[in-house]
């Protein structure tokens, strides 16, 4: 879209209310998600002040983190990703990246304020976890260097969103900001798989891999809410965008990078899944209830293995139309990974209960879905918001087509 | 300083609930929110089925997984050996109960596991969760120690009922519910157990009836494997194994 852009706060304050009187794609996104996100935060707060957590479906006596927990983890890695994306071009110099870098970097930042957003109606004390956390200083936690990196991640987005928006791509400053940016981003993504992958009594969490996979899926949905954020923004159709981000498109780069990570994550499934029926070790039943899920095989089979054939294909995979819908399958795959991944691994009870002695049941509650509802549409909303004020699609002079 | 720890003895524990029972009352638990479990669970099918039960406190591991995981330090060790929750440090992330193999870890804001919601017939108009008729007095309330009515949206666990156990006499190598004098400082669930199937004593004294009946029955821990290294240990002799597993049905 061609917008004027705001050059002021002021001017950025009265563009956002405007926006909610034009008739353009991101602003017509803006006001879905704004009137969802009123209504869903609405509910959520609602039922938080009547029922309290209570609200939820979690239990002692089984699934202690549930969807709000893995709504969380899915807005967190898919921010990681795009800071992965964005630093193809910023970082190791694949310049016909660049188009993307901006578009990346916000939506990074949304998307990791979602999930803040959702992690911090989910906690039992947020306001308490800023300071306590740093004061308490429990190196030992791996939530603790979550909580850090995730942090130092959010300050430098920042920093490298504001060094893009005053058109500084290639400064020594940028360069420097954009590689402290990658190392946090490995560092908390990494870190987020280990809160589950350092429980050694949880065994379909336990190991090293899991830090590798969170990495790796956070890099696949990151890049399919890169391809579905970028169609959207010209309408889906590739005649409006600028002609080094319409080559990027529809050359088979991007889906070759897509395709790869499907096929990573995928391999990393299904060893998953063959380690956890082939093993007799107590604690590894919930993978037997994962393969009776109809959702988990909504997520193999449709969800990742169809993109992945699609984005194999010569004739699909440069295809505008093939490129959305294998994104939003992704993405979708993504969110449901996350949910079965948290939930399936609390499915073993530990010694709880009378008679307690198959796998624990978990379904979300409507607030919990709320809650979900929350973290989405606030991501969306201030997406819209980006992209409105911001210019997403501004690149180097040389990259940027005009 | 001593280290506490509880031996119970399988061969004597009738799995009646007595302990669970005198916890709740002593702690002003919520129903069905047991601190001090009995897990009741059947072995093998017809026609050779048994019913087993297991007494399962929580077993204030020499290296606590909970203590290790808590981001803000709300879950500490006591320099006598308890487990215990800082209420007024606890953010209700939950990753104390994700990680802790015992499941011996609760949330205060729940759906109720038995109806009507105690919280909302006794509610309470302050920070507390609710406000039971009954209750610890005041004065032993210690939210630092996480002993009494907890806030809203804490972790709450076992404390080995540490306002009676912080205060026995230095050096008591046991706390010996027959003994009036020692009586108020043991745990409630040691004090009611009406077969005497627990003992509550300093393990890092050798003399202790603790040590004695650990090193003679051959006392053992449950899921030891992990490396948690739990105070609590169980003598099976006759009286069943420890389970070795989680108690469950693969094919369920």
């Amino acid at each position: 879209m061609n917008f004027i852009y705001p050059k002021t706060p002021g001017e950025a304050i009265a563009g956002t209310f405007r926006m909610f009187g034009e008739n353009h794609v991101t602003a017509n996104l803006w006001k879905l998600s704004v009137a969802v996100l009123a209504a869903s935060l609405a509910y959520v707060f609602y039922m938080l002040s009547s029922e309290g957590h209570a609200a939820f479906n979690t239990s002692s006596d089984g699934v202690n983190w549930g969807s709000a927990i893995a709504t969380y983890v899915f807005f967190a890695l898919t921010s990681s990703g795009l800071t992965f994306i964005a630093s193809l071009s910023t970082v190791f110099g694949f310049k016909q990246f660049y188009p993307v870098a901006k578009r990346c970097i916000w939506l990074a930042i949304v998307t990791l304020i979602a999930g803040f957003a959702v992690l911090a109606l989910e906690l039992g004390h947020p306001f308490r976890m800023l300071w306590a956390m740093p004061l308490g200083m429990q190196i030992r936690s791996a939530m603790f260097w979550m909580g850090v990196f995730y942090s130092i991640d959010l300050v430098l987005l920042f920093i490298k969103f504001y060094l893009l928006w005053r058109e500084d791509w290639d400064s020594s400053l940028s360069r420097f900001v954009g590689a402290s940016s990658f190392v946090a981003v490995v560092l908390a993504s990494g870190m987020l798989g280990l809160v589950f992958g350092s429980l050694a009594m949880r065994p379909m969490w336990f190991g090293s891999a899991t830090s590798l996979f969170f990495i790796i899926s956070g890099a696949l949905s990151g890049a399919a809410a890169i391809v579905v954020s970028v169609y959207l923004a010209y309408g889906f159709d590739t005649r409006n965008m600028p002609a080094p981000l319409r080559a990027l498109k529809l050359s088979d780069q991007l889906p070759k990078v897509f395709a790869t990570l499907i096929g990573i994550v995928l391999l990393f499934l299904l060893t998953r899944i063959w380690v956890g029926l082939w093993s007799n070790q107590d604690g590894m039943e919930g993978f037997v209830a994962l393969l009776r899920a109809p959702w988990f095989h909504l997520e193999v089979w449709v969800c990742l293995a169809l993109p992945f054939l699609m984005m194999l294909s010569p004739s699909m995979q440069v295809k505008p139309r093939w490129q959305v819908l294998a994104s939003v399958l992704v993405l979708l795959g993504m969110f449901i990974e996350r949910l079965q991944f948290i939930v399936a691994g609390q499915n073993v009870p530990m010694f709880k209960g009378t008679w307690m002695n198959a796998v624990t049941p978990y379904t979300p509650s409507l607030t919990e879905w709320a809650l979900v509802a929350v973290g989405i549409s606030s991501a969306l909303a201030l997406y819209a918001l980006g992209d409105r004020l911001f210019n997403l699609s501004d690149a180097p002079k040389e990259q940027a087509g005009y | 300083m001593a280290t506490w720890g509880m031996v119970i003895d399988l061969e004597k524990c009738t799995g009646c609930q007595a302990c669970t029972l005198a916890c709740g009352m002593e702690n002003n638990r919520l129903p069905g929110e047991n601190w001090q479990d009995v897990i009741f669970f059947t072995e093998g099918s017809y026609p050779s089925a048994q019913l087993k039960w297991f007494p399962r406190p929580c077993q204030h591991c020499e290296n606590p997984s909970c203590m290790a995981v808590c981001p803000t330090g709300a879950t500490f060790k006591t320099a006598d050996g308890v487990v215990l929750v800082d209420w007024d440090k606890c953010i209700g992330c939950k990753y104390c109960m994700v990680a802790c193999p015992y499941g011996v870890r609760f949330y205060t804001e729940e759906k109720p596991l038995v109806s009507p919601d105690m919280r909302k017939v006794h509610a309470s108009k302050d920070e507390h969760s609710w406000n039971p008729p009954w209750k610890m007095p005041d004065a032993r309330e210690d939210w630092k120690h996480g002993v009494g009515i907890q806030p809203h949206d804490v972790v709450s666990k076992c404390t080995f009922c540490y306002h009676r156990v912080s205060m026995a006499p230095p050096g008591t190598p046991d706390l010996d519910p027959q003994d009036p004098k020692l009586r108020e400082f043991t745990p409630a669930c040691v004090v009611t157990c009406p077969p005497g199937a627990r003992l509550f004593g300093d393990l890092s004294n050798p003399e202790s009836r603790v040590s004695r009946m650990i090193g003679d029955k051959r006392g053992v821990r449950l899921l030891d494997q992990l490396g948690n290294k739990p105070q609590v240990y169980y003598l099976t002799g006759d009286g069943g194994a420890v389970p070795s597993n989680r108690a469950i049905d693969k094919k369920a």
